[in-house]
């Protein structure tokens, strides 16, 4: 399949201005300022092909929103070169900007005071989507969303939910090829995320649309999308099949133990006591440690957890993918201080 | 973009700009109807205080009634000339909402130009329903044009002045790319702009060397020439040279928009998103 969006060696730098804390250093910082760079990408290769769901995830801070940004033309690459379409992003031309749509999840690209059927017409106008095109589509997204009953309903009055299937609706309108999708879930409730899921992996399916997810929500990626990519600190730190992550972790289990109320605390000795299992400790609070362990040593894993700990309730599961992304990332922490 | 394309989205965001002010009735009476009325009004208070503790029957060429005229006719060309709180440009851009804006297949000036058109045409309804009303309530006190000819001089003035001042207004907006403090800007360039235009007292009531200068600034032909073409103060060839100050200023002005976004565009990072 051909490349629509490519990056090579893509670098994105912020300038910004050291400030000196204090009274001295504000009044020295009215005066003469240090500028500093902020490296937000830096060496990014990537290649989506058409058709693909692609899914961008990373810590805060990690470039995700400014890499959304550079391949989608709002701002201007450093250096290396960032092209969708075969164009360079920063200069699309008008043709190919009505093939590409982009959803921010904290940002409406619709009016806040009116209903969202005017901002449509207005998004119809500005893609020339001819009105029986616009009819059909709206009539079918508000049906997929459930929210034919919302359309002249004023958008401040909708609830968060409905905002978003508003706004994704207005994405689609014109049938984009290539949609960036910035977080659409955040802050929904398990249904309304449910909803907008099925509707992204339709859209994809059915009509072939590329997409790039941005997401802090594992089940996001893994209800949605086929390819991964995670960066961090501006870098990208894996960008491969998410079903060959997946079995990286269905040989692990995550052992999750809560705890009696007084019983001892995790300590050095417990950690040397449970080494021969090679168990991970991954979370630790008060009253509750979750560790993974490969699967055919859980059974002897759980029952010396029993004889170490007054155990008041244990959960055994296949090792959630956040904990391998979370490996992910800490490797490569470890790997730059190391 | 082809013309007709332009046209016709212009039309749809015009609509578009209408739906949004008429959404909240009492913010549509204060912004869109009330708009411009009351510091004409202030300063007819203001030249009765003047004028009667003065000796003299006019000052600076204009009896009491001129200016009282000449304050009514302000009243009207501030409702028609667009103000420094009609856009939200600056707002957008720095809170990032228009971000997506940069995505989409059009050009953005279509969505600021259609705000000026939808306030242009809703103001010209509304200053049209209020001078009637005066003219047949205050018979003896109320402006007349000195012809036809003029009036219609006057609104072609005061319509592109009008359009300048609408440029000038989203230049300030667009600082919003490097500066959070455009609204303080826009304020002092909405002083700055009444005092030129003649709209706190005529230009003509100003020192010499203020009126020479005045004269080749655009607000001046968007408010203070056109109403005194409009009282039969200034002629046809004054209209003409209005028209040359208003067409090299909407160039430069023009000219001078298209590098600031532009540079703006380049430093943009998208705030918000």
């Amino acid at each position: 399949m051909s490349a629509v969006l490519e990056c090579r060696a893509v670098r994105k730098v912020f300038q910004t201005y050291e400030r000196a804390p204090g009274l001295k250093g504000i009044l020295s910082n009215f005066f003469s300022r240090e500028s500093i760079d902020v490296v937000a990408l830096e060496s990014i290769d990537l290649e989506v092909a058409a058709g693909e769901f692609v899914g961008l995830i990373g810590p805060n801070g990690a470039g995700k929103t400014t890499l959304v940004k550079a391949v989608t033309g709002i701002l201007p690459v450093t250096s290396g070169s960032a092209t969708l379409f075969g164009c360079d992003t920063f200069h699309l031309a008008d043709e190919h900007k009505r093939r590409l749509s982009v959803v921010m999840g904290q940002r409406s690209q619709l009016w806040w005071d009116l209903p969202p059927l005017d901002s449509f017409r207005l998004l119809r106008e500005i893609y020339e989507v001819p009105q029986e095109r616009f009819g059909k589509r709206l009539a079918d997204y508000a049906e997929m969303l459930d929210v034919e009953d919302q359309l002249k309903i004023q958008l401040r009055l909708l609830s968060l939910g409905q905002r978003m299937k508003m706004e994704i609706i207005g994405a689609f309108l014109h049938d984009p090829e290539v949609v960036f999708l910035d977080e659409p879930t955040i802050g929904l409730d398990l249904v309304s995320r449910e909803v907008i899921r099925r509707f992204l992996v339709e859209l994809n399916r059915e009509h072939g649309a590329t997409m790039v997810l941005t997401s802090h929500d594992m089940e996001d990626i893994e209800d949605t999308c086929q390819r991964l990519v995670i960066l961090e600190g501006g870098s990208v730190r894996f960008d491969g099949d998410l079903v060959e992550l997946h079995h990286r972790v269905v040989g692990r289990r995550a052992v999750e133990i809560h705890l009696e109320p007084g019983t001892r605390a995790w300590s050095e000795s417990l950690a040397a006591e449970l080494a021969p299992y090679r168990a991970e400790l991954v979370k630790h609070t008060p009253g509750a440690l979750t560790f993974v362990v490969e699967a055919p040593r859980t059974q002897a894993f759980v029952k010396h957890l029993f004889d170490l700990f007054e155990v008041r309730d244990v959960a055994v599961e296949r090792q959630p993918l956040e904990h391998l992304i979370k490996e992910i990332y800490s490797s490569r922490e470890a790997e730059a201080s190391g | 973009m082809t013309l007709a394309r332009h046209m016709r989205l212009l039309a749809v965001a015009v609509d578009y700009e209408f739906r949004k002010v008429a959404v909240f009735r009492v913010g549509f009476l204060v912004r869109e109807v009330l708009n411009g009325v009351v510091e004409p009004l202030v300063m007819i208070a203001v030249y009765h205080a003047i004028y009667s503790q003065s000796t003299a029957a006019s000052l600076g060429g204009w009896s009491y009634d001129e200016i009282v005229q000449y304050m009514l006719v302000v009243m009207f060309c501030r409702k028609v000339i667009i103000h420094n709180r009609a856009l939200d440009v600056s707002t957008q851009i720095f809170e990032g909402y228009f971000t997506k804006y940069l995505v989409m297949p059009f050009r953005f000036t279509v969505l600021p130009v259609a705000r000026w058109v939808q306030y242009t045409l809703l103001q010209l309804g509304v200053a049209g329903i209020l001078w009637t009303i005066g003219a047949l309530a205050l018979p003896d006190v109320w402006p007349r044009p000195v012809s036809g000819v003029a009036a219609a001089q006057a609104l072609t003035l005061c319509l592109i002045g009008s359009f300048c001042i609408f440029e000038m207004h989203l230049i300030v907006h667009l600082l919003a790319f490097w500066l959070d403090v455009v609204w303080s800007l826009l304020v002092m360039s909405n002083f700055i702009t009444s005092f030129v235009s003649g709209a706190i007292m005529p230009v003509s009531q100003m020192p010499a060397a203020l009126r020479d200068a005045f004269v080749w600034m655009f607000p001046y032909w968007a408010v203070c020439a056109p109403i005194e073409i409009f009282l039969g103060r200034l002629g046809t060839a004054d209209f003409v040279r209005g028209l040359w100050v208003l067409a090299l200023s909407l160039f430069a002005l023009d000219l001078l928009r298209r590098f600031v976004w532009a540079r703006g565009r380049h430093r943009f990072a998208g705030s918000g998103m």
